[in-house]
């Protein structure tokens, strides 16, 4: 019996790294391959031991699917091939291959700087990751073999994300884990669409079937899959309206700038960011504004790069509008110089990365987390210890990291106190290297939280489920509460049943196979002679003889059988004896078999013959008497192999006894 | 404790123990018991739970019947373990009553919460945490832990049933680990009443017919042969090793894949490796299962070091058989050598590979990647039959690519199986460049080669396969060394480098990157290794290679300019990027190749090529490349002056490794008595003034990426060993130039960062022993 079977080593019951295993009928493929940011050691990997538990990696696993960019769902990847030694296929689309090495490389950076991580993945191992990654089409069958194969479907959320269906065989998976369904939670250099933990989000159901501003709407054909695995991080949240969203975003820009301060957003390079860019760009061409409008040196140029690159990939409008207007290049944003940072007047700065970590982002907070005039926004979430975790979480006073050069000849105290530094808390020393200092930092600026995520909540979950008929749905990448509410939901409206295993739980679905059988015209002819019309939801029973040769199932009359196969046919009758406790005699005996079967059997020819037997179609029932009993009777029924039913419903009727003449 | 941790931790218990306030993320509670398990382990928990109650009263609170969410009670459950890991803190927690309430009947076993995987993998860790000593051992066996264990073994969590396998073992440990260790008896019988009532329960288990039984004990019994190491464990393994050995009369096998894994850590063990049943089992097994089920087993004998000669001759059979039987199916005349001789020889059936595809290729490609692991190793089996298994390979090749011609039936169908396979491509190709090694008959070396120029050539050939091509390939033309009675690979090489060539310009023209980046890789490989000799040269020089390579430097993807870096960088260094001949180009000047990689240091907009640019640079400065020989001091400067402002700190990094190289240069490797000569000195560090190096080790040590000012200190300390005498080094610092020089680099600091600190530069010019 073929089988489908789901493991999930991450995202089961949590919004951590994904990592699922899927086996189906014999063939095992990996969704997703994320990273947990939360962690510097071992734990940061989805734990790999149980599936080389079962063996080779390269020969256990047929592929690897990675569904979008996000760290916590392709984080791991280079680890997973490079490291643990998986050598086989994975395959992506192709904006996901072209960005996926820049936020691998991105993170591997922050690791090993800003975390001084030693045996981490290398800038070499990415490359050699990425080499074994085969690009697919929207819509393109890929054969990963003779027996598996795949096929990608839209998703929206973020550039080149998909929805993957898995198929072997009769039976199959799809993997929605994004479908603007998906949030990267976890994610240190990217946006993350979870508010912080302080915030209730509003409600209002606007799960992103629609196209944003960017990019299309998430879209699966009437595939009616064995299983539909799909992410469920919001599935209770209801949030706010998206108009509202950016209305209000706008407004706080521009009151701000108004006054006369600094705006700055960070955010990943690709994404949200351009997302934002048009609306501000719409905004300053609306208003006529002045005020000067950056992005991150370096960054618009590659995000520009791969939106050009891939505009088959964006939205209906932006396709339309692209040869005579590129929406993603700006007039009003201009690329940024470090040194602008101290330029007086107001400014609105996009820099990267999105959580305050590092980098550009963090540079220009640290100059202007001074001045209250400033305002900075969040428009996604961060992860813990971040500084954009702790300024969304209300702390006003930051403990950041200083450094000074210290060596014992020379030290240079206090050297590194920028603007809004107040005090300093402490200093540690080294010996022979760079230490840092604990320093203060006070936050006068003001801190917005406004989500921008590409968000689908409960109601475009059961929209998609709706849409793609699953037989069964198992939930993934979310709160086990959340998942629970969701799934009675689920189960209640569309009547499947829903899965939610925790890590580390298998969810085992018993598969009924459909075999495709071929059915004879002249059956087909002698079926529609019965003048019912086929109806698709109905299910109908068919007599014929089964054909099985080469692999090939055909159903065929029994005449045309025994021609193509060369055979005579032989009468076969099935006969059964009945004792019945009656000293009449075997005539008149008869005669009440023929009168309670024509009483009972009112569809069917009842005949009594003149030798005395009762017939029913091919049934033939004779009364004899017992040879040693003359108290009791034996009738002897027998049947063809083609009245069997009948047969055997007559002989239980006639054990049952005959009624008392009145 | 920092007292501002202690000033916080009632707050803390208090946000635990409200459900009002959910906890929405699991890594802060892994964190927190991170901390936890960092705090108890540098001091006493016992005293930790007396200074804050608040700790013992989190755990008291979780066990009222209540809507606590499963995460804070599996949090408090390992907390809970954690704490009574020391045997006065468990004792403490007992005249609680704690720890019966959380880890007994009365805790979450009889609740709802257990329901949660979470919760009961949090109770098998906190168990775990706490069996450390005597006491935790007879609350183990008193409250009815160990029966609870035994059916989280089943548990449809991996990751539970798993866990409590490992506790099975830890518990046996602990009961027979210790100090009594000496006086345990071999005899499982004589154990403690807790480790035999395990003992029996894994007798239970492997003697069910239950598969997922006998798999739960054959897990417990791999973990515990495989992490303890006390005398007990030899008891265990008599005790249970016919139980074991009878497993192989089922039919089939129950759970092949955890025998085969006990098998092994049985053999791995060095006190358990001595018994001869063992072996005797492993040979059982052997044979007993399908052949990809023993490939793992018997690549693992076969990496043993020591065990007996006819078992690794029956392992290496297993490995061997399918190849074997690929090279009976597709031999086309009689008389070369098969690869399994004599009674294995004969057994082998037409039915040895699996009759479907997939198993089939399933049972290839494992046993080329067992062999391809086992080729390099010392204790690899003798002989080697490397003639026999290259021919093999390059059947399977020929097969895969269509290029055979089978004349038997089982050819023919392994023909259908194998054509178009990438999977079995790329697991031969590993092989065929691992057995570049051994070399062999000429004729095969020719079969070889021209495998590997049709996978090159061809157009169907993906670009994994023909990235595995290429490295198979160059391991070939680099491998050497050739044994007697093998052919000179030479001459072979000089034949095939002219198609090669065609070959790698036509890939270097590929639409998919992956595609031209192996090419690159090759050439880069290959001109390093054979840079300097003629024939290469030659036909090198005499293809358009070099000239592609160049204008790879402009390829659209980051990756292939990072590799046209490194391998203009190789060709420039061994002469070989002529300038090109055409008439078109004779009209403007050709840029040197040192001006172009300065260009893709200065514009390229992603920081993969100018980390190459930079590797290559110091390797030019090191190798003493002709163009920076000329000038040095001019080319570190401007080298010095684009790494300086890059904003990838990997490049500063390795701008400042650069630096370091020419210090070098200039004043001689670090070694323990490495002063330089002061009249060499002043002269140096003049040059590292005009180089601006200061500048830069100066700014770099403010740097905001941690890496950078890190290798700054290093530059800065290496000359300061070279600049001091080693008698002065501890007077060093006292005297007044140190603060002449932090007054200038404060001064910079606050605003002069464009202008050269003077007077550290002053300071540091001067000679040997004043400064630093």
């Amino acid at each position: 019996m073929p089988e489908i079977r789901v493991t999930p080593l991450g995202a089961g019951q949590d919004v951590g790294r994904s990592c699922i295993l899927v086996s189906i009928a014999g063939k095992n493929v990996m969704l997703d391959c994320g990273m947990h940011m939360g962690f510097s050691d071992d734990r940061r990997f989805p734990d790999f031991s149980y599936i080389t538990r079962s063996g080779r990696l390269t020969d256990f696993l047929d592929c690897v699917i990675i569904s979008h960019f996000h760290l916590d769902h392709c984080g791991a990847l280079p680890y997973f091939s490079e490291m643990v030694g998986y050598d086989g296929p994975i395959y992506m689309t192709q904006p996901t291959q072209a960005i996926c090495p820049i936020l691998l490389e991105d993170y591997r950076k922050i690791a090993v700087d800003k975390k001084g991580e030693a045996n981490f993945f290398t800038s070499q191992m990415i490359k050699d990751c990425m080499k074994k990654v085969v690009a697919v089409h929207l819509h393109q069958t890929v054969q990963v073999d003779d027996e598996l194969e795949i096929k990608a479907y839209y998703a929206g959320h973020v550039l080149g994300a998909a929805m993957f269906q898995i198929k072997v065989g009769s039976e199959s998976v799809v993997y929605t884990v994004s479908g603007n369904l998906g949030h990267r939670k976890g994610c240190l250099v990217e946006e993350r669409e979870e508010a912080p933990p302080h915030h209730h989000i509003l409600c209002q159901g606007d799960y992103n079937m629609t196209p944003d501003r960017h990019l299309g709407a998430a879209w699966i054909d009437k595939c009616r899959p064995s299983l539909l695995i799909t992410e469920s991080t919001y599935a209770t949240t209801i949030r706010d309206s998206k108009r509202c969203r950016e209305r209000d975003f706008l407004k706080k820009v521009h009151e701000t700038v108004e006054r006369g301060g600094k705006v700055l957003i960070p955010v990943f390079a690709l994404g949200r960011a351009q997302e934002l860019c048009i609306l501000l760009e719409t905004f300053w061409e609306r208003m006529d504004l002045k005020a000067p409008i950056y992005f991150s040196t370096g960054l618009t140029e590659k995000a520009n790069h791969y939106y050009k690159l891939f505009i088959p990939w964006t939205n209906q409008k932006i396709r339309k509008t692209f040869v005579q207007r590129n929406m993603f290049e700006f007039k009003h944003i201009k690329a940024f110089d470090r040194a602008f940072a101290d330029s007086p007047g107001p400014m609105v700065v996009f820099a990267t990365p999105g959580m305050l970590h590092a980098g550009q982002s963090l540079q220009i907070f640290r100059k202007w987390a001074g001045n209250e005039k400033n305002m900075v926004i969040m428009p996604g979430y961060c992860v813990q210890g971040t500084v954009g975790h702790k300024i969304l979480s209300g702390q006003r006073k930051l403990e950041m990291e200083g450094r000074q050069v210290v060596s014992p000849h020379l030290s240079l105290p206090a050297l590194w106190i920028p603007l809004g530094w107040v005090e300093a808390l402490g200093t540690t020393t080294c010996a022979d290297g760079p230490h840092t200092a604990m320093l203060q930092l006070e936050v006068k600026m003001q801190v917005e939280y406004m989500s921008f995520s590409a968000h689908a909540d409960a109601k475009g979950i059961m929209q998609l489920v709706g849409q793609a008929e699953p037989e069964n749905v198992l939930l993934v990448h979310g709160e086990a509460k959340k998942m629970e509410f969701l799934k009675q939901k689920i189960e209640q409206e569309f009547r499947v049943n829903c899965y939610m295993p925790a890590n580390g739980e298998t969810v085992t679905l018993p598969t009924s196979p459909s075999i495709p059988v071929g059915i004879s015209l002249g059956l087909l002819k002698r079926e529609m002679a019965q003048g019912l019309l086929p109806d698709a939801k109905k299910p109908r029973l068919l007599h014929g003889t089964l054909i099985m040769k080469d692999s090939n199932f055909r159903l065929v009359s029994s005449e045309q059988a025994l021609k193509e196969l060369g055979l005579a046919e032989h009468q076969l009758r099935f006969t059964c004896r009945v004792h019945l406790h009656d000293t009449r005699k075997e005539q008149e005996m008869a005669m009440r078999v023929y009168n309670h079967l024509k009483s009972v059997l009112k569809d069917h020819c009842v005949q009594h013959l003149p030798d005395g037997s009762v017939t029913v179609e091919s049934i033939l029932v004779q009364a004899a008497a017992h040879s040693e009993d003359p108290g009791t009777k034996v009738l002897l029924v027998s049947w063809t192999y083609q009245d069997e039913e009948l047969g055997s419903y007559l002989t239980s009727l006639l054990k049952k006894g005959l009624p008392q003449a009145s | 404790m920092d007292p501002e941790c202690a000033r916080l931790l009632p707050a803390l218990c208090d946000v635990l123990a409200d459900p009002r306030q959910p906890v929405a993320d699991d890594a802060c509670l892994e964190k927190l018991l991170d901390w936890f398990k960092a705090v108890t382990e540098a001091g006493s928990s016992l005293l930790l739970l007396q200074d804050h109650p608040c700790l013992v009263e989190l755990l008291f609170h979780v066990l009222k019947p209540q809507d606590l969410s499963s995460r804070i009670l599996s949090f408090a459950l390992r907390l809970a373990g954690i704490f009574a890991a020391q045997e006065n803190c468990f004792q403490y927690l007992q005249q609680g009553e704690l720890l019966p309430g959380l880890f007994g009947e009365p805790g979450p076993l009889g609740a709802a919460a257990w329901a949660a995987p979470s919760v009961r993998s949090g109770w098998i860790q906190g168990l775990h945490s706490l069996a450390q000593h005597p006491s935790a051992l007879r609350f183990l066996a008193d409250s009815g832990a160990v029966d609870t264990i035994f059916s989280l073994q089943g548990d449809p969590s991996l990751f539970v049933a798993s866990a409590a396998g490992q506790l099975l073992v830890r518990v046996l440990d602990l009961a027979l680990c210790g100090p009594a260790e000496g006086r345990i008896s071999l005899q499982a019988w004589d154990w403690p009443a807790c480790a035999r009532k395990i003992v029996c329960h894994l007798e239970d288990c492997l003697r069910s017919k239950a598969t997922p039984r006998v798999m739960q004990a054959l897990h417990v019994l791999t973990t515990a042969f495989g992490h303890c190491h006390g005398l007990w464990t030899q008891g265990l393994w008599v005790q249970l090793s016919p139980l074991v050995a009878r497993l192989l009369e089922k039919d089939p096998v129950p759970a092949p894949h955890a025998l085969v894994d006990l098998l092994l850590s049985v053999a791995r063990s060095s006190m358990l490796s001595s018994d001869p049943g063992l072996w005797e089992t492993a040979a059982q097994t052997l044979s007993h299962l399908s052949p990809t089920q023993a490939g793992p087993l018997a690549a693992g004998i076969l990496k043993l070091q020591d065990c007996p000669q006819a078992l690794r001759i029956q392992a290496f059979g297993v490995l061997l058989q399918p190849l074997a039987f690929v090279l009976e199916a597709t031999a086309q005349a009689p008389g070369m050598p098969g690869l399994l001789e004599g009674a294995a020889g004969d057994l082998m059936a037409m039915d040895t590979l699996p009759p479907s595809k997939s198993a089939c290729v399933g049972l290839l490609c494992s046993a080329l990647a067992h062999l391809e692991l086992l080729q390099p190793l010392p204790q690899r089996p003798s002989p080697w039959p490397q003639a026999p298994l290259l021919a093999a390979v390059v059947a399977i090749l020929r097969l895969c690519n269509g290029s055979a011609a089978p004349s038997s039936e089982a050819g023919g169908r392994l023909c259908a199986m194998l054509g178009g396979c990438v999977r079995v491509q790329r697991a031969a190709l590993d092989f065929l460049g691992v057995l570049s090694q051994g070399l062999g008959p000429q004729e095969l070396v020719t079969q070889v080669f021209a495998i590997l120029l049709e996978y090159l050539v061809s157009p169907d050939s993906s670009p994994t396969v023909l990235k595995k091509a290429f490295q198979a390939t160059l391991r070939w033309l680099l491998s050497s060394a050739a044994p007697p009675g093998c052919c000179d690979l030479e001459p072979y090489a000089q034949l095939v480098l002219g198609e090669l060539l065609s070959v790698l310009r036509k890939r270097l023209c590929s639409p998919c990157w992956e595609v031209r980046d192996s090419g690159l890789e090759f050439l880069t490989q290959m001109t390093r290794h054979r840079g300097g000799q003629a024939g290469f040269r030659q036909a090198l020089l005499a293809s358009e290679v070099p000239e592609l390579t160049r204008q790879l430097l402009q390829d659209p993807e980051s990756y292939v300019r990072a590799s046209a870096v490194a391998a203009v960088g190789q060709l420039s260094s061994w002469g070989l990027l002529a300038a090109p001949s055409s008439p078109e180009h004779a009209a403007t000047p050709q840029k040197t190749p040192l001006e172009e990689l300065l260009l893709v240091l200065t514009t390229d907009s992603e920081g993969f090529p100018r980390r190459a640019v930079m590797r290559v640079f110091t390797e030019w400065l090191r190798d003493g490349y002709a163009d920076v020989a000329e000038d040095p001091e001019r080319f570190v400067a401007r080298v010095l002056q684009a790494a300086s402002g890059d904003l990838d700190w990997e490049v500063r990094v390795q701008g400042l490794e650069l630096a370091l190289a020419f210090l070098e240069q200039l004043l001689g490797p670090c070694g323990p008595s490495a002063a330089a000569p002061p009249g060499a000195l002043a002269q140096a560090l003049q040059a590292l003034c005009r180089v601006q190096l200061f500048e830069f080790a100066f700014r770099s040590l403010f740097d905001c990426d941690r890496p950078v000012a890190q290798k700054s200190c290093d530059l800065l300390l290496f000359l300061r060993a070279k600049a001091t005498p080693p008698s002065n080094s501890q007077e060093v610092g006292d005297g007044p130039d140190v603060t002449s020089v932090e007054a200038a680099l404060r001064r910079w600091q606050a605003g002069e960062q464009g202008q050269l600190p003077q007077q550290a530069r002053q300071a540091a010019s001067r000679p040997c022993g004043e400064t630093f």
